[in-house]
């Protein structure tokens, strides 16, 4: 009878417990459904609903079982003192019992044991077991020029971006990312920008493989395809993608080895690479996806310090550097040793986004006999986060050599300056409406000045 | 003899709980990790920024328990929603790294968190045994 007991009061205890457990779960559950109305979340809300039947039905048993165990004690005599001998009295009903007891608890263990393989499925639960997330950018917009092609003007289509990140492992690491824009031509082209797989030894090395963004300053990296991670409208026009005008090779194919580590009151962030040396074909630099026909390898360095701590926290100092052999397809064909040096700086809080880069460029001429050409662009921009939205301005320089065969062979290889002011306008957490008003100067190739007024609509998904 | 039903003690444990879990904004912040997990408080926030994805061997599986999200962010993180969900975007956009899942409540967090190898996450009530408590804030 002791032994029923204290079954009894466990299965009490239990379902107590289950009851608090349930009403604390309830609201939380509610909240979260309401803020974020997932199918995951549904789903873990019709698991909880399940778990909560399964505490009802434990609770309906506990509750036979008491009833029982009342009727029980009245059809047995007082209790006598424990050294006392057992009663002789219902000597077939107390076995009977006994065994009904040893089988309701048999059933309640049962039940406990589901309830816990419940909660560890709903614990086990994660992005493995539904699906890859597909994420991915869009944007459109509308100005007097194009932002990219200033020959046209209206409204335009920008990029659709989707990229996947799928968990493999503990160390193996995946990242691809197809874009889908228009060109100048209205046609619509997808590129595959990035298809790396890496190997990520620990939180200070990993080592990708494949098709990356190039790692020199700063926006390359983090502010690269999706307009909606930009604050700005754009990418400064010397750094737009190789497609679009850039002179510097925004994508590289081969090896990159990247980490960081924390020093001091703050973290040293290393990236090198070697890869493929690119060519220009039709005035656009091409990454040489499936490798070139020479075999010439180009690689760089990016070496940066970031203050986590302090009164500077959020300051970035980085250098980089990097070095390719890069011909074209004009007849005679030209082949230039591209060899770029520079800084960058970024002090990015909660209240600025101020980034600065510059490049040198010390280019050789191997086939044309020019020499060496020296070349300079840079850029400075500002950025506030107001309450309101991120205002920001941005000035951006280039001196680029047109003797240069490098230079001259890129359609974008033109010199010019450009003043930009904007602002960010976030509508939600996944859309943003930027405005920009810039005024841009060409300064060799051509001498033309316009202005420009461009809206445009980012969203994230 | 006893009336049937659950004690009015479980009653009252059930509404202290639910108040905790669901209400309370002053309450102390328990960050907690799978048992193998052993992990300094001054790493928590890089945990959850994903600047850290290793202790010694074992590959870090921070969890988000929206129940008391805000409170860590603005205790621990220092950021508001805002600008974590932005920083995971472009985090996840430049390093192929994926945010760490949301949980709904502090129970299902214990669970995630006791069942997951490299789970880390944190929850307001005092947590059980079976997980590594690491920090308290």
């Amino acid at each position: 009878m002791a032994r029923t007991m204290t079954n009894f009061k466990r299965c009490r205890r239990c379902a107590g417990v289950l009851l608090a457990v349930a009403i604390a779960v309830l609201p939380t559950a509610a909240l979260g459904a309401a803020a974020r109305p997932d199918p995951a979340i549904a789903a873990m809300q019709k698991k909880l609903d399940q778990s909560l039947e399964l505490i009802q039905a434990l609770t309906e048993r506990v509750r036979e079982l008491e009833a029982k165990q009342a009727a029980a004690t009245a059809s047995a005599p007082p209790a006598a003192p424990a050294t006392a001998a057992p009663p002789a009295t219902t000597p077939v009903a107390q076995p009977a019992a006994a065994a009904q007891v040893a089988v309701d608890n048999a059933r309640l263990e049962a039940d406990e044991q589901k309830l816990e393989q419940l909660e560890k499925a709903n614990a086990s639960r994660s992005a493995d077991e539904t699906g890859l997330p597909l994420h991915g950018f869009a944007d459109v917009g509308i100005g007097t020029h194009n932002p990219i092609n200033a020959d046209l003007k209206g409204a335009y289509v920008g990029n659709l971006d989707f990229y996947l990140a799928p968990r493999l492992g503990d160390h193996t690491r995946a990242l691809f990312e197809m874009n889908t824009e228009v060109g100048s031509d209205g046609a619509v082209g997808v590129d595959l920008e990035r298809a790396q797989i890496g190997y990520q030894f620990n939180d200070r090395a990993t080592v990708w493989l494949g098709r990356f963004h190039t790692p020199y300053g700063y926006v390359n990296t983090a502010l690269h395809h999706g307009s909606w991670i930009n604050n700005s409208l754009r990418r400064p026009k010397f750094l737009q993608f190789e497609d679009n005008g850039g002179i510097v090779p925004a994508h590289s194919v081969g090896l990159w080895l990247t980490g960081s580590t924390h020093t001091g009151g703050g973290k040293f962030l290393y990236d090198a690479y070697v890869g493929n040396s690119q060519a220009i074909i039709g005035g656009a630099l091409d990454q040489r996806n499936a490798g070139n026909s020479d075999g010439h390898i180009g690689g760089g360095v990016r070496l940066a310090y970031q203050l986590t701590g302090g009164a500077a926290e959020g300051l970035l100092l980085g250098l980089h550097a990097f070095s390719a052999r890069i011909g074209d397809d004009a007849l005679p064909a030209h082949v230039t040793r591209v060899l770029a040096y520079g800084g960058y700086a970024v002090y990015d809080t909660d209240a600025w986004e101020n980034i600065a880069e510059i490049y040198l460029f010390d280019d050789r001429d191997l086939y044309g006999g020019t020499g060496t050409h020296n070349s300079r662009a840079g850029f400075l921009q500002f950025g506030y986060r107001a309450a309101w939205g991120v205002p920001y301005a941005r000035y951006e320089r280039t001196l680029l050599e047109q003797s240069d065969p490098y230079f001259a062979a890129l359609a974008g290889g033109g010199s010019y300056h450009r003043v930009a002011l904007g602002a960010r306008f976030d509508l939600d957490l996944k859309s943003a409406i930027k405005l920009e008003l810039a005024s841009t100067r060409l300064t060799d190739r051509t001498l033309e000045q316009y202005g420009e007024g461009l809206v445009q609509y980012a969203i994230r998904f | 003899m006893r009336r049937p039903g659950p004690r009015p003690g479980a009653w009252l444990f059930a509404v202290l709980l639910a108040g905790a879990s669901g209400a309370a904004t002053t309450a102390d912040l328990y960050v907690v990790c799978n048992a193998n997990v052993a992990l300094q408080s001054s790493d928590v926030r890089d945990v959850f920024i994903g600047e850290k994805s290793f202790a010694g061997s074992a590959r870090l599986a921070p969890a988000d328990n929206l129940a008391a999200q805000a409170i860590f962010l603005q205790r621990v993180v220092k950021v508001g929603i805002d600008r974590y969900t932005s920083l995971w975007t472009k985090k996840s956009f430049r390093d192929g790294a994926n945010p760490p899942p949301v949980k709904a409540s502090d129970a299902e967090t214990i669970a995630y968190v006791r069942q997951t190898p490299g789970a880390c996450s944190y929850v307001q009530a005092p947590p059980p045994a079976g997980v590594n408590v690491v920090a308290k804030f």
